[in-house]
């Protein structure tokens, strides 16, 4: 895709997003006000972070379904080393998950295997450990401790928190990665075209590698401060943060195919989906029923992108003899 | 430059003679290993576990390795069109039972609900093949339609148990013509019944091509949209009868029923040995997986093993499986 058709199609998709913004601003005044957008905000940092995590696995051409089980793992590490203090403990946990992930990149990238199907089983298997980790049960900061952790919820320039900083920081950091530095150009590389990127000489192991680091360290990352602003972490919790995170990508025209998009894309995605979950949940909705909303909105998704293939073939297809 | 059909013609032919041999080969390997596997579990769980071999206990195991059979054998067809995974099986069977029991609660009649659910089931599955047919990615596809299944069954349930309010369909669930529970007699029909769909048959034909080489199938004029179409669809029957008779067995149905059923189908579609490329493959590779990771999920549960350590093993037996048959596929090329 040329930059101007890129450009133009960031245009067409940032304009859907700000269609919904105006669908739900015309009857939610919280839309609007300091307090609703510092909290649309704060309820971006989950989906947010993973989204920009598997975004670079998408590029690469590659995908990770063990975030949310990665996440679950390491809030509920981050909550039981509390005591190292509050930042030590989000810090072990997201070094705890990123090597991880370079480990489960390193297999991937070594066998040449499909990481939609081996990553299936580090799904399952990650939810196992962080049931052993936390013994079946939810666990929780000390009640006496529990001011400790009042620090991640402060309300910094008027509409933002820790969170919210520490996501916009992220997003700025990967995409400043991906789109001007050599290793996160070899992400695109191989994403776009891996014979043709072998044959000019770009490394497989490398991109592949730092791509399921950023997945696993940022799902980690989002699983820890999340649980830490709640103070407590469920080895069942982050469930549904992968579907929210693939339609994140998906509708900021990260193509699944690889190669394809870029991090403004990922917020783009990321508040259009925002717009649309909150709003929702606003007018009523129980969370199960947002959770519908999301894979009607991501089915949506996945159909638009198949029409202009499907009108294509509808052209060019000759009349049955 | 070579025309795509000439390209698929040289395919076709210089694959056909050999590959036949070596796809048949390693059928028999992967058919012998699992039953070995199935033999040795079975001898050290019947050594080792005493209660392992009680009536009660083995009913509950054929049971359960005829429910994670019956979707694994629907599952097959979608991995060998070339498909990988559906993984919303789990769910489509969680809205099925959800939907059966409300029909039943609401006193439709016991011949009407199962007809309207087995058809919702199957127009659920139609629906996700026609996505996937055109060329959407399945995983990603039945990940989204997984989300919409279970909230619809919250739904249709307002998120708690709805009891069928009648004993017509306990049968379904708790009969044993035979002394055989009817999930195996179904399990069983349904193991020959897709055998001979797959090798026997001209769709089964279709089906394994269009896996093995969807640009040459094309080229060669066979509808590769239909392999995926009706392999989903296959598959969404399959979760309607297994969540139908989870309904009738309880009596009940809930938004949280068959926990971990997507995982263990997977782990029995890799267990059995079938080949996550496509074109190559059994339904009776995928009876004998899904057998096998029932046995073990028994065995692991009567010495206590807690979900954690469970989910685990099982996770870990995914992986290792995809890494090792990968391995070999590679060898061989």
């Amino acid at each position: 895709m040329s930059r101007r058709a890129a450009l133009r199609d960031l245009g067409v998709r940032a304009a859907f997003m700000l269609a919904v913004y105006l669908a739900f601003a015309w009857r939610l005044p919280s839309y609007y006000s300091v307090n609703g957008i510092a909290a649309l905000l704060d309820g971006a940092v989950l989906t947010g972070l993973v989204a920009a995590g598997i975004g670079a696995t998408m590029l690469a051409g590659e995908f990770d379904l063990s975030v949310g089980s990665l996440a679950a793992v390491a809030g509920v590490i981050a909550i039981k080393l509390f005591g190292l203090g509050l930042v030590p403990a989000i810090v072990v946990a997201t070094a705890a998950s990123a090597a991880f992930g370079a480990l489960q990149g390193l297999v991937i990238g070594v066998l040449g295997i499909n990481s939609l199907v081996f990553t299936i089983g580090t799904l399952i298997g990650l939810r196992g450990v962080a049931l052993i980790v936390a013994q079946q049960n939810t666990v929780t900061v000390p009640i006496d401790q529990l001011a400790d952790t009042d620090a991640i919820s402060l309300r910094l320039l008027g509409v933002f928190s820790p969170l919210s900083l520490i996501l916009l920081a992220v997003l700025v950091l990967v995409g400043l990665f991906l789109g001007y530095t050599r290793w996160g150009r070899e992400i695109y590389a191989i994403g776009g075209g891996r014979n043709e990127a072998r044959a000019a000489g770009v490394p497989l192991l490398r991109p592949i590698v730092i791509a399921f680091t950023l997945s696993a360290g940022l799902a980690g990352l989002a699983g820890a401060l999340l649980s830490m602003r709640s103070g407590s972490a469920s080895p069942l919790g982050f469930d549904t943060v992968l579907l929210a995170a693939v339609t994140t990508c998906l509708i900021g025209g990260i193509a699944l195919s690889g190669g394809r998009g870029n991090v403004l894309g990922i917020a783009v995605g990321l508040f259009t989906l925002r717009f649309f979950i909150t709003g929702v949940a606003s007018l009523g909705a129980p969370y199960w029923l947002q959770n519908l909303a999301t894979g009607g909105l991501l089915i949506l998704v996945i159909a638009v992108q198949l029409l202009p293939g499907l009108l294509r073939r509808a052209g060019t297809q000759p009349s049955a003899a | 430059m070579t025309t795509p059909v000439a390209d698929a013609i040289r395919h076709l032919d210089a694959a056909a003679p050999t590959d036949a041999r070596a796809v048949s080969r390693r059928r028999r390997i992967a058919i012998g290993a699992m039953l070995v596997a199935i033999a040795v579990l079975v001898g050290v769980a019947g050594a080792t576990t005493p209660s392992f071999l009680t009536f009660d206990n083995l009913l509950v195991v054929i049971r359960n390795a005829s429910i994670t059979g019956i979707v694994a054998l629907g599952m097959s067809f979608v991995t060998i069109s070339g498909n990988l995974f559906a993984l919303s099986a789990e769910e489509l069977a969680i809205l099925a039972a959800c939907v059966f029991a409300w029909l039943m609660h609401a006193g439709f009649g016991l011949a009407p609900s199962l007809g309207a659910t087995l058809l919702m089931t199957a127009a659920g599955g139609a629906v996700q093949g026609a996505i996937i047919a055109v060329g959407a990615d399945p995983i990603i596809t039945t990940l989204a339609f997984g989300a919409l299944f279970r909230g619809l069954a919250s739904l249709v349930t307002g998120n708690q148990n709805i009891e069928l309010g009648s004993r017509a369909a306990v049968w379904i669930g708790t009969g044993r013509p035979l002394g055989v529970p009817t999930q195996s007699w179904a399990f069983i029909l349904l193991t020959l019944a897709a055998w001979f769909a797959l090798d026997r048959t001209r769709f089964g034909r279709q089906v394994v091509l269009t896996g093995a080489n969807r640009a040459a199938a094309a080229a060669s004029g066979l509808r590769v949209g239909q392999a995926a179409l009706v392999g989903v669809t296959l598959l969404g029957i399959g979760c309607g009868l297994v969540g139908i008779s989870a309904a009738s067995q309880f009596g009940l149905a809930a938004a949280n029923l068959f926990g971990g059923l997507d995982i263990d189908v997977v782990a029995a579609i890799l267990v059995g040995g079938i080949a996550l490329a496509g074109g190559q493959g059994s339904p009776i590779q995928a009876a004998l997986g899904a057998t096998f990771i029932a046995l073990m999920q028994n065995f692991m549960l009567l010495h206590d093993l807690s979900t954690g350590v469970r989910m685990v093993v099982v996770g870990c037996l995914v992986a290792a499986a995809t890494c090792a048959f990968h391995v070999m596929q590679q060898r061989r090329a």
